[in-house]
């Protein structure tokens, strides 16, 4: 619990360092995006006027264009772990298409396995989840660059069931010594719940059209089918709950990008995106 | 598009509101003890002090604590009921250790008999036991195993559900 919180404070300070750096990073891009339109104008004068110098053309940068389509992967850290942790198993995949410029639609699927054993209890979860919602981009890409420093939102929602396999009684006088864990196998199933998640992401591009990405995940709880007797303390895709109705997570992505069509970064052209 | 990233910056903090929840916290209500009272016989509404009580269980060498001492002398006590079994008994000796003859030890029997009710209680704690005492034979009062007359006159339930610490759940007079 310690080292979460920890986790967590220094993950949100770290987060809170890259609002700063998209700022710093803005009032160069401003400067560019003035200096294209100039050179745009520059052009249009070039047009008219054939006399002038070809070599004000050779100036012009490479005219960004940037790609659009849809990216599908795989979360590594739940397939890895699947591996080696014998109480668990999962798997998620995840995909985002492109809406404009800055935005994103982003999925998460999955299905987890996971048996918990705490001091206390040892039970079993088994369900699957999805997540949708949209990714903003924060970064400002150089040229044809396509790496992703993202904020977002989710909505998850997880059907799923719950086997408390053993637990143990709690007695503060204990007299007649601990009572050993006493095995049970109840089973509670058609437990649903819903969360939002605050997504901090990135994504950065590695070869091709291949990407690796990490996102760190803080959930809140809407709402909650809990079973009689007994509380939902795992829930699949919202990871661990905590004391009231607060959760983490994160994941660590390889996906690949399937490029659909191009839009050329031009001041008019992102406007009539927009407009779209 | 700023203020929807301070928006959700403030979001994500809000999200700190995590405690810690991995020790059980010794003001939880677990697995609660039966209170007994104690009452004069002759004036059932005064509470009565026991002198020199100790309660041991069946098949067990040490008497049961009560406020860090084994000899009660006040006129509650709480003692503990079996998690995994239906039935305790207790011996309940009165005047511990006393030699004098006025106030000889003399020892009674009491089997309690009860339903359990595992209940679930947080991730920290576990579980706990409530218990409820049997409606036809909640308990069994017999004299010692050496004859030595009974020195309760009268038991008596007062709360057949045992679920917490704050109420009394078997009255003894003497």
């Amino acid at each position: 619990m310690k080292h979460i919180l920890k986790y967590f404070i220094s993950s949100c300070l770290f987060l809170s360092l890259f609002f700063a750096n998209a700022q710093d990073i803005k009032t160069p891009v401003v400067t560019k995006d003035s200096t294209t339109t100039s050179i745009v104008a520059k052009k249009a004068v070039v047009a008219t006027q054939p006399k002038v110098d070809p070599k004000t053309d050779s100036i012009i940068a490479p005219i960004k264009t940037n790609r659009y389509g849809v990216r599908v992967g795989i979360d590594l850290y739940k397939l890895s772990r699947s591996i080696y942790d014998k109480d668990y198993k999962g798997l998620e995949l995840v995909g985002d298409y492109r809406l404009d410029k800055r935005r994103y639609f982003a999925v998460e699927l999955g299905n987890e396995n996971k048996t918990t054993d705490d001091t206390r209890l040892n039970f079993t979860t088994k369900g699957s989840y999805i997540k949708a919602g949209f990714d903003y981009n924060g970064y400002e890409n150089w040229l044809d660059m396509e790496n992703i420093i993202s904020i977002g939102l989710r909505y998850g929602f997880s059907t799923f069931n719950q086997e408390l396999n053993s637990y143990k009684i709690y007695n503060s006088n204990p007299y007649f010594g601990e009572v050993p864990p006493i095995a049970e196998g109840q089973k509670y199933n058609g437990l649903t719940a819903s969360w939002i998640e605050v997504v901090a992401g990135m994504k950065a591009k590695v070869f091709n059209n291949v990407f690796l990405g990490f996102s760190l995940r803080f959930n809140r709880l809407i709402t909650n089918k809990q079973p009689v007797n007994f509380e939902n303390l795992y829930i699949p895709g919202f990871n661990r709950t905590y004391n009231g109705d607060f959760g983490v997570g994160f994941n660590y992505t390889v996906t690949y990008f399937v490029p659909i069509f191009k839009k050329k970064v031009l001041p008019k052209e992102t406007k009539t995106a927009k407009k779209k | 598009m700023k203020k929807t990233i301070l928006l959700l910056l403030i979001l994500c903090f809000s999200f700190s509101s995590c405690e810690k929840d991995d020790i059980c916290d010794g003001s939880t209500v677990t697995t609660p003890r039966l209170v007994i009272t104690f009452y004069d016989f002759n004036n059932s509404a005064v509470e009565k002090n026991a002198t020199n009580l100790t309660i041991i269980a069946d098949g067990m060498e040490n008497p049961v604590s009560f406020n860090g001492s084994t000899l009660i002398n006040g006129s509650t006590v709480s003692i503990p009921l079996k998690a995994n079994v239906d039935t305790t008994t207790f011996r309940f000796i009165l005047n511990f250790g006393s030699t004098n003859q006025a106030s000889l030890p003399n020892e009674d029997v009491i089997q309690f008999n009860y339903s359990r009710d595992n209940t679930f209680v947080s991730r920290a704690c576990g579980f706990k036991t409530n218990y409820t005492l049997n409606a036809i034979d909640p308990f069994v009062h017999t004299d010692a195993a050496v004859p030595d007359s009974k020195w309760m006159r009268y038991v008596a339930v007062k709360n057949y559900i045992i679920a917490n610490e704050n109420e009394t759940h078997l009255e003894i007079f003497y």
